[in-house]
């Protein structure tokens, strides 16, 4: 579990990147954090693997305070995506690159050679084994990222803003890993502003604002709440709109969104692991 | 952190900053001519009280105070090697804040002046064009540089990368995950600011105009002669008046 206590962060130009946070997230759920740039979405996903330290307050992962250990001793437990793989590519071919942290985590070479050849097979990397990663396309080099992350098994799986550069085919293969980590037990943390990749997903969503959270719940209560979206910079799922305008419609049967989601996606939506409507 | 702390311009609204980035050049050279003209621990003391109360009359005490403190371990380590080979403090002491002094003459010009000044205090020199952009968009960047560092440490450190752990040159090894990529980001960087310079026409004329114009005010004027003589004063005292503690 990922808990966070009242966390403060100030960064050293004084600017209050986070102001007291209070946020848990259990094993194995997933969770989407979405917000307008500088809400300090990225600010807080790195304090769980202990990359910054909160100014006040404190982040447990799974008991453990991450003032008292080191980032490496946490990355084990917390695997990060960052949003620009150009910012972690530097080894002389893919597998290397993937193979990196597994050497740096001390997995013997048997287990090395196993997960990285796992790792090129689920993101559709084979054919680039021997190729430098610094000639992948962008798409390439952000599924490479993902790849490396998953490579160790981290129990956490932190991604910031993982649809970047990737097209349609790419996104919904993600979406599909996502739910994949998801049952496997995974902690997923995804934070994005793709909010139509989002809204698929059906997680638990957290919307962040200058520094604070601003909402958090089910998908289908959060992503219906338009002002609050606005207020957060945050565009509302097109679907969510189509549902809204069916309800505008004159003589509409239907009360709000909610209840015109639950009539047109039917079992889907009330299957969605959490009610549809409240 | 010492880059950013002694040689990134931040934007201020003291005098200082106002003043015509020509003036603050010619403050900061005679700062640092006079730093190589002092004969003496003493002489040098009152050079640093000089350079102190400029930087507080610029509202950058804090930095400069920063800076000095950063500048102190190689300080140190040019106190050290003076003290092996010649045996001597005075020499040793001297030569040591020497180096701070310079490093604070020159901070201060560039803690001051922003990229758009310093260009065009380039120009005013008549240097090459190319050269000047390639100079002034080094500066530029280096905050950008210095981002991409964090973010790239973050990203390694975040893949099980113990940047402090083992000897001398298990260290060194360990910067190449973080160099390669910095590097590569620079390179693609500047390809790309080639392409978009010459999209916006860079280099289509010879003498392109320039959107400002530097025209020394009276003030401006004042404070460089105010200057030149505060340093002609200094130089004649330090030879001909203050004790020089020189064997």
């Amino acid at each position: 579990m990922i808990e966070f206590r009242e966390v403060t962060y100030v960064h050293e130009n004084g600017v209050r990147a986070l102001d007291g946070i209070t946020l848990k997230i259990d094993t194995g759920e997933t969770v989407a954090i979405v917000g307008e740039n500088g809400a300090g979405k990225t600010t807080l996903i790195k304090h769980v693997t202990g990359l910054l330290k909160p100014t006040s307050g404190a982040v447990l992962v799974d008991g453990i305070d991450t003032r008292q250990t080191s980032t490496a001793a946490l990355s084990r437990r917390v695997g990060i995506a960052f949003q620009n793989p150009d910012h972690q590519l530097f080894s002389e071919s893919v597998k290397e690159e993937i193979a990196f942290a597994l050497r740096n985590f001390g997995f013997p070479p048997s287990l090395v050679e196993q997960r990285v050849s796992w790792g090129l097979q689920l993101f559709g990397l084979e054919e680039y084994r021997e190729s430098s990663p610094l000639v992948l396309s962008g798409g390439e080099k952000k599924r490479l990222t993902l790849a490396c992350i998953l490579a160790w098994d981290p129990e956490v799986v932190m991604l910031d803003e993982p649809t970047v550069g990737q097209d349609a085919i790419q996104k919904e293969k993600l979406a599909g890993t996502i739910r994949m980590l998801g049952s496997t037990g995974k902690t997923v943390v995804v934070v994005s502003h793709d909010i139509e990749f989002l809204w698929p997903l059906q997680s638990r969503v957290v919307v962040m604002k200058s520094g604070r959270i601003v909402a958090d719940g089910p998908a289908p209560e959060v992503m219906t709440q338009k002002e609050m979206l606005e207020s957060a910079r945050v565009a509302e799922p097109q679907l969510v709109s189509f549902y809204q305008a069916l309800v505008r419609r004159p003589r509409s049967p239907f009360v709000d969104a909610l209840e015109a989601r639950l009539w047109i996606e039917g079992d889907k939506a009330a299957d969605s692991g959490r009610p549809a409507v409240t | 952190m010492w880059l950013s702390s002694g040689f990134i311009f931040r934007k201020g609204t003291s005098r200082y900053h106002k003043l015509d980035p020509r003036v603050k050049l010619l403050i900061s050279a005679l700062m640092f001519v006079t730093t190589l003209i002092v004969r003496s621990v003493f002489q040098l003391a009152i050079v640093l009280v000089f350079m102190v109360a400029v930087a507080a009359v610029a509202t950058v005490l804090k930095r400069v105070a920063r800076t000095m403190a950063l500048t102190a371990t190689f300080s140190a380590f040019i106190f050290v090697i003076n003290i092996v080979f010649t045996r001597n403090l005075e020499t040793s002491a001297l030569y040591a804040s020497r180096f701070v002094a310079i490093v604070v003459s020159t901070s201060l010009f560039f803690i001051t002046t922003s990229p758009d000044e310093l260009e065009q205090v380039m120009k005013m020199f008549r240097l090459p064009r190319d050269v000047v952009f390639a100079f002034v968009t080094a500066v530029r960047f280096i905050p950008v540089m210095m981002l991409d560092a964090l973010q790239i440490m973050d990203a390694q450190k975040s893949r099980g990368l113990e940047l402090e752990k083992g000897n001398l040159l298990r260290r060194v090894r360990n910067m190449i995950p973080i160099l390669i990529p910095l590097v590569v980001n620079a390179v693609v960087r500047s390809g790309e600011l080639a392409e978009a310079m010459e999209s916006r026409a860079y280099g289509a004329v010879a003498r392109p105009t320039s959107l400002m114009e530097y025209r020394a005010r009276a003030g401006d004027r004042a404070v460089a002669v105010f200057a030149i003589v505060t340093f002609a004063f200094a130089a004649y005292s330090f030879y001909f008046l203050l004790p020089t503690f020189m064997p």
